[in-house]
């Protein structure tokens, strides 16, 4: 009786009407060509969605990719990343070239480059940058970047030399290694005979004046370095008495940033000594940890060098305002030696890590362009089909790791058959913004790398190498499989609880029980949680990884495997797959080098420490007049080249080619 | 009165402290640290950052130089994620954002409440009374994280008629849907505790008597009734008025706002331990001197209430 009273009476019908109404509203835009209102701005501004708050504004301290975005607009480095494929182009190093097996670089830089208070940017600065980014004390999350340049690692570490006093002669590593002969000398460590040529003759080049004490020190055997930790330090000696012989007596010396193989052999030249060949070292430097700041502000105002008001950049673009947890707002830098082609005149970077917030921004017209991984699934339908949507292979791999340190996932068929049980492409198919991973490297985004393939999806063969393992499985009356002695108490799928995370797993979970009759029990965990299971190898059976790639080179995935530690976090490591990355490294042709790391993927594949499952799309959007913005692999993007267009004619209707 | 405020302060005291003392605990007992991300920093690394930040101390000394800060200088350090800001910095930057909301949804809460509840119960039993009713249920069911979507839905992406997210400062059309989602649920909460207080009061023998002096229905309800309806509402008024102080979690994220609850949630997840001490105890003292208030208030609303 009472709802009748009521009904005559109704707010909550014209609420739902009015919903109604807009949802009816929401279908018949259906038909337009891009996602959400376009109308291109009247200032040369972009309103950039970011993602998660930048942690700082310095480019030495923080590693995340919003951070590296800011960063790209702020800080210049030697090199910058193409806008589309990402490889290195000139920036404040006008050019450079590397010695015979890429284990020393010489760059040039440019005398017009400028810090955003006017005064000029010179070699010095870089190498103070580096120095920086490596001390202890800055204790710089991505230092580990740079140990591929002599003693930055042990610099890094506060490892020390052993010098004999008497003599002042340093301990060499040659001295203890156990077998000398065992891998071969980078140049950069070879002492030089008279008239050799390191470099191939380039007549074009600048000659570099003389030969300077420090390059000479470069050139000498690597000397001997221990960890400067007295405890660590005793126990590594006690345990090798070659070591202990060679010690007694002598001094310890910290090695130092002087010791670090970077030198400013003139005011606009620098030299970058390594100890090992890394032909992929100067993709590597347009990273935001090798980016150039400002030594005087920083030695002025300590860790508040950052503040609007100190701050000092060398980049295209300046601090104009920051309103922390809000947006970040930079404006063209005049004092930039490109500031003629800098298209715009300001970014707002705006801070947000909640997807449809995002997208509720870009669709009412109020952001330009928002960040990779922003299109819910749900919207796709409605998103993707639209000229504006940006679809792209990304340097990024999901993949499960199997803790071979345990039964039964010891046994190679074991890992084998859980690998070949797994349908990826399907599975893909059903997650839709990704591509199957056969590999360990994304497919598709080095050109020219000959990728190896795993194991592809073969029910038949996993149950049979179950079964040769010692763990049939068996065909029940209505079709299903079963493995009965299978020791499913023994593992389970480990990863951090995020929704994408636990669709994987229910799938992968429910295509072993469907092929192998195996159900593995689910396990999921707070995020810094599982990393530390995860670390510590005290997983069971499976757990989760992702990566993404430091630079455009196969070494950055293939490289998680180069040692026990680190990012491994499957108990497989093997010295011969190290001495194929090794050997591909110091390898100066290129073709012949990608064909050696192919080798070593091969083999990893082969070991089957990993069931690869994919590779993530970009997955964001951008309004049609932004131009000069690529869905490159990274997500990085050089803000010098973006410009906003306001004649239609010239938008862009679909995604930008990534080729050249 | 004056000694009961006295005695409520000097209890507050050794509160905050056990509860600095508990949240520190427990920070260090979640597993995780704010350095630790995908990729696994080598050991080295991992080194000087637990030297920089004084993590390789043990846990006393820890434990004490923070107690120090706190209680010698009110200082609670720098944000172990936001290298170089200060935690101090960052609650006097985000608790503005936070109170402009959040008083901004209680006063329209309160408005629209107390309206409403009043009008329900002088006219108990009538349409207006099962309508107003029916609609504060809704809004006590409908959660902030539905009722702040669909909002967004209507007024934003469809008709385009006001910003779906991001702080914009005050005034600006930016607050008008964050405040109306945040005050929802408090609005239909006061509109209940007004009827009902109201109802209470207006069956009680001094209302009686108001209206046997011959005093005007106007003096009977503004003066007399609604004094002491609201009796509930008030003590409703402190933790609410708190909690919104110090900050939603759901409307702050849902609209971009920098304010201290999308700061609060963050730090937890960043294990950000300096910033998460320095918010809960924010949020303590708010907590307990709002309350503080509300029993001051109480005496002047009631007479019969003394301390």
């Amino acid at each position: 009786m009472r709802a009748v009273k009521i009904r005559r009476f109704s707010p909550g019908l014209l609420l739902l009407a009015i919903i109604v109404a807009s949802i009816s509203c929401g279908r018949s835009a259906k038909n337009e060509v891009f996602f959400g209102r376009v109308v291109p701005p009247q200032t040369n501004i972009l309103r950039y969605v970011n993602g998660d708050e930048p942690e700082s504004l310095d480019p030495s301290v923080s590693s995340g990719q919003p951070e590296g975005r800011i960063y790209m607009a702020l800080y210049e480095g030697l090199v910058e990343y193409h806008p589309k494929t990402l490889m290195p182009i000139p920036a404040i190093a006008e050019h450079w070239h590397e010695n015979d097996d890429s284990s020393e670089f010489v760059f040039h830089l440019r005398h017009n480059a400028r810090w955003s208070n006017g005064e000029p940017i010179t070699a010095n600065d870089f190498v103070y940058s580096i120095r920086r980014g490596l001390s202890p004390e800055l204790a710089a999350r991505n230092a580990y970047l740079a140990y591929y340049m002599k003693y930055a690692e042990a610099y890094n570490s506060g490892a020390v030399f052993v010098r004999d006093s008497k003599t002042n002669q340093f301990v060499l590593e040659k001295d203890i290694a156990g077998n000398p002969a065992q891998k071969t000398q980078p140049l950069s460590e070879r002492v030089l005979a008279h008239g050799e040529a390191e470099y191939k003759p380039a007549p074009e080049e600048p000659k570099i004046a003389d030969d300077t004490p420090f390059h000479q020190f470069m050139h000498s055997p690597g000397r001997l370095t221990l960890p400067g930790d007295e405890k660590a330090r005793s126990k590594q000696i006690a345990q090798n008495p070659k070591l202990q012989s060679a010690v007694v007596g002598k001094e310890f010396v910290p090695v130092s940033a002087d010791d670090v193989g970077i030198e400013a052999v003139d005011d606009y030249t620098i030299r970058i000594s390594l100890s090992q060949s890394a032909p992929f070292f100067v993709g590597l430097l347009a990273h935001q940890f090798f980016r150039v700041v400002p030594q005087k502000v920083i030695e002025q105002y300590g860790a508040r060098w950052t503040e609007p008001d100190h701050i000092v950049t060398s980049g295209a673009f300046r601090v104009k305002a920051w309103k922390p947890y809000s947006e970040l707002v930079v404006e063209r830098n005049p004092m930039y030696w490109d500031a003629a082609n800098v298209g715009l005149d300001e970014i707002h970077f705006y801070q947000s890590s909640d997807n449809p917030t995002a997208m509720n921004l870009y669709k009412v017209g109020e952001a330009d362009a928002v960040l990779n991984h922003t299109v819910p699934i749900a919207w796709l339908d409605v998103v993707r089909p639209k000229k504006d949507y940006m679809d792209g292979t990304e340097a990024a791999i999901v993949y499960i790791l199997m803790n071979v340190t345990r039964p039964p996932l010891n046994d190679l068929r074991v890992r084998k058959a859980f690998n070949m049980a797994f349908d990826k492409v399907t599975y893909s198919q059903s997650r839709r913004i990704t591509k199957p991973l056969s590999a360990f490297t994304p497919e598709g985004i080095f050109a020219g790398y000959p990728q190896p393939r795993g194991d592809g999806f073969d029910p038949e063969q996993a149950r049979k190498l179950l079964g040769e393992a010692g763990f049939s499985v068996t065909k029940r009356e209505d079709g299903s499989y079963e493995c009965k002695n299978f020791p499913v108490d023994q593992v389970d799928f480990t990863f951090n609880t995020q929704s994408a995370n636990k669709i994987l797993a229910e799938f992968l979970q429910a295509q072993w029980k469907q092929n192998l009759g195996i159900t593995v029990p689910l396990r999921s965990m707070e995020f810094k949680t599982f990393l530390n299971v995860r670390s510590k190898l005290e997983y069971k059976g499976f757990a989760l990884g992702i990566f993404g790639a430091d630079y455009m080179d196969p070494f950055t995935f293939l490289n998680i495997f180069y040692t026990p530690g680190g990012d491994n976090g499957s108990g497989w490591w093997d010295q011969k797959y190290a001495d194929l990355l090794d050997e591909a490294n110091s390898n100066l042709d290129k073709h012949k080098r990608y064909e050696l790391l192919a080798k070593a993927e091969k083999y990893l594949l082969d070991a089957q420490p990993i069931v690869p499952i994919e590779t993530s799309s970009v997955n964001w959007v951008k309004k049609p007049y932004v131009k000069g913005m690529y869905p490159n692999a990274a997500a990085l993007y050089p803000w010098k080249f973006v410009y906003i267009e306001r004649e239609p004619s010239r938008w862009d209707y679909g995604i930008p080619s990534l080729n050249n | 009165m004056l000694r009961f405020i006295v005695r409520r302060l000097l209890i507050t005291i050794p509160t905050i402290l056990v509860v600095i003392t508990l949240t520190w605990g427990l920070v260090r007992l979640a597993p995780g640290n704010f350095y630790s991300g995908e990729k696994k920093i080598p050991p080295a690394i991992e080194k000087n950052i637990r030297q920089k930040y004084g993590l390789d101390k043990p846990w006393y000394q820890q434990y004490g130089r923070t107690m120090w800060g706190i209680l010698r200088y009110g200082d609670f350090g720098t944000s172990l994620k936001y290298e170089g800001q200060s935690v101090n910095a960052i609650i006097a930057r985000s608790l503005p954002v936070s109170a402009t909301i959040g008083i901004l949804a209680y006063l329209l809460a309160l408005i629209v409440g107390v309206s409403v509840g009043s009008v329900a119960a002088l006219k108990q039993n009538s349409r207006w009374d099962y309508a107003s009713m029916a609609l504060a249920m809704l809004g006590i069911s409908i959660p902030n994280f539905v009722l702040g979507p669909i909002l967004v839905l209507v007024f934003s992406l469809t008709l385009y008629w006001l910003p779906p997210s991001r702080w914009a400062g005050f005034p600006s059309r930016n607050v008008i849907l964050p405040v109306i989602t945040l005050s929802g649920i408090y609005m239909a909460y006061i509109a209940r505790l007004t009827r009902a207080g109201m109802l209470e009061v207006l069956r009680s023998d001094y209302i009686r008597t108001a209206r046997s002096k011959g005093l005007s229905e106007k003096d009977v309800v503004v003066r007399h009734s609604l004094r002491g309806g609201l009796m509930p509402v008030v003590s409703y008024t402190g933790p609410a008025l708190a909690f919104l102080l110090t900050g939603t979690v759901v409307v702050e994220r849902l609209f971009a706002l920098p304010g201290l609850g999308n700061y609060f949630i963050q730090a937890a997840l960043n294990r950000d331990e300096p910033l998460i001490i320095g918010i809960v105890a924010f949020i303590a003292v708010t907590l307990l001197s709002m309350n503080l208030l509300v029993d001051i208030a109480y005496a002047y609303l009631d007479p019969r209430i003394r301390y």
